[in-house]
């Protein structure tokens, strides 16, 4: 089975004669024999994805990597997180992906308004299944729990994904009066409330 | 800061999935790339509902720290009444918390005129106000909260992120810094560690941070510098300055604060504030700038 490992900002994948999806162009190195092929569209999620993501604009471009070997993946120093899945779902946009294990989903799911403020498409990526899922973020990753009671306000800039039973809102923290004239400056964010985690680069850009 | 560097962001879990590389296939060489150790970085076992954090660490409202760095580039502010803001760099928040721009604050609170006097960077600033905790962050800068103790600092206004109300802030004299006086505390990013210097020094003004306590610095034209390069000066002339040559003398007692990083951002308040002295040329005057800086933009295009 392929194992993905975080080395502070390069992910290792060490394949076993098995297959890894990795975004485009992420790879630096490698080691052994490793066959790259483009994944064609939807980034292997299938027709129907690749329909979605062209209707939702939501760009992911992934390759695959069959072989025997490591392969040290990276993009643009930025920090490096392994989410392990096991048949959860993880909510994720589609540009923090690195790469993922060949038994993991890649799915669209439409966001609504969200991806308006936030200027990275209409609909957001969710990965499903048994496997791990490598995010790349600008600074570590928190993980913010939300609870019932303690809802959790995010910068649309600043929201790598989530994970858990949260539905999500689009709130505007802004007046009328701020609206016409100098906005607030968060004029939109996303208010996250039910059971789960929410994770949060330290860069809101 | 009571951060550890150097978390353990994403180590492995050893998990259901084979775990290490078979034996003498792919190996990685030795020494580099070891496997986890077990146990390290890995999520609490018997989580409740919520699922393990890959982080290793969840936070919430209660495991946040109080007015304190959750990383080197996220500060927690624990929100009880007003704090100011610079857009943007909220990150996230829990509680019950709004941001009104300062500009349509101060029409109605006076104590925000009072606190906030720079017309300049009104615009770039909100009033945080409620109760909750408030995470900031900088483009992934380091961020470090400063006490004041009735006393004064200038910083560079880009990297100043948010100060209490107890704080006022003034426009510097020199372009692009702010002064902060008063007894309070702010938080400031910086590329790379601060470095804490003493006058007399002479700094380089894009990776200055700020000073404290010491008179405001005057412009330095390193003669011997420009001289010894004839060939820089000609190039100079032709619009390639290496800006080298003009540094920030300072002189006196007090700190001044530097970042381990030249990039220079840009500040849109800048721009506003070169074009407020502009009133001071004449027609002219005013014209042969305005070619000048057009032949400037044209010239970086190509």
């Amino acid at each position: 089975m392929a194992l993905l490992t975080a080395h502070k900002r390069v992910l290792h994948a060490d394949l076993q004669g098995d297959r890894i999806r990795a975004a485009s162009g992420s790879m630096v190195a490698v080691e052994g024999t490793v066959d790259f092929k483009n994944a064609g569209m939807g980034g292997g999620g299938g027709m129907r994805a690749a329909l979605k993501r062209a209707v939702a604009g939501e760009s992911l471009s992934l390759m695959d990597c069959t072989g025997h070997g490591r392969v040290y993946l990276a993009r643009d120093a930025m920090d490096v997180l392994v989410v392990d899945l096991a048949g959860d779902t993880l909510t994720v946009e589609s540009e923090h992906v690195l790469a993922h294990t060949e038994q993991l989903r890649l799915d669209v799911q439409f966001a609504g308004l969200r991806g308006v403020t936030s200027g990275q498409g209409l609909a957001t990526t969710t990965v499903t299944g048994h496997g791990q899922v490598a995010l790349v973020s600008e600074g570590p990753v928190m993980a913010l729990e939300v609870a019932p009671g303690q809802d959790l306000v995010v910068d649309p800039d600043a929201y790598v994904g989530s994970r858990g039973q949260l539905s999500m809102n689009l709130v505007s923290g802004v007046s009328w009066k701020s609206l016409v004239g100098e906005g607030s400056g968060e004029p939109f964010s996303l208010r996250f409330t039910g059971h789960g985690l929410v994770l949060v680069q330290s860069s809101e850009r | 800061m009571t951060y550890p560097p150097g978390t353990p962001y994403g180590e492995p879990q050893p998990g259901p999935y084979g775990g290490q590389p078979q034996p003498g296939y792919g190996q990685p060489p030795p020494g580099y790339g070891q496997p986890p150790q077990p146990g390290y970085g890995q999520p609490p076992p018997g989580y409740g509902p919520p699922p393990p954090a890959p982080t290793g660490t969840t936070l919430n409202p209660h495991t946040l720290p109080d007015d304190d760095n959750v990383n080197p580039y996220v500060f927690c502010v624990s929100l009880a009444g007003d704090w100011f803001m610079s857009k943007g760099a909220m990150l996230a928040y829990y509680g019950d918390v709004r941001f009104e721009a300062v500009t349509e604050y101060t029409s109605v609170q006076a104590w925000v005129a009072a606190r906030f006097s720079s017309p300049v960077y009104v615009q770039d600033w909100v009033v945080a106000t409620g109760r909750g905790k408030v995470l900031i962050g900088d483009r992934g800068f380091d961020l470090n909260a400063y006490d004041l103790d009735a006393g004064n600092l200038t910083i560079k206004a880009n990297n100043l992120c948010a100060f209490s109300p107890q704080l006022e802030l003034k426009q510097s004299i020199v372009p692009g810094f702010v002064t902060l006086i008063g007894t309070g505390k702010f938080i400031a990013s910086s590329n790379g560690p601060v470095i804490f210097v003493e006058p007399p020094f002479r700094a380089d003004p894009d990776a200055l941070l700020g000073w404290a306590d010491c008179p405001s610095p005057s412009v330095h034209h390193d003669a011997q510098w420009m001289t010894q390069n004839i060939r820089g000066m000609i190039s100079g002339a032709l619009g390639r300055a290496s800006g080298e040559e003009r540094q920030y003398d300072f002189t006196g007692s007090g700190t001044i604060l530097l970042q381990s990083s030249e990039v220079a951002r840009e500040d849109p308040a800048v721009l506003r504030l070169v074009e407020s002295q502009t009133q001071l040329l004449t027609n002219a005057q005013a014209g042969s700038l305005g070619q000048r800086l057009v032949a400037r933009a044209q010239q970086q295009q190509h």
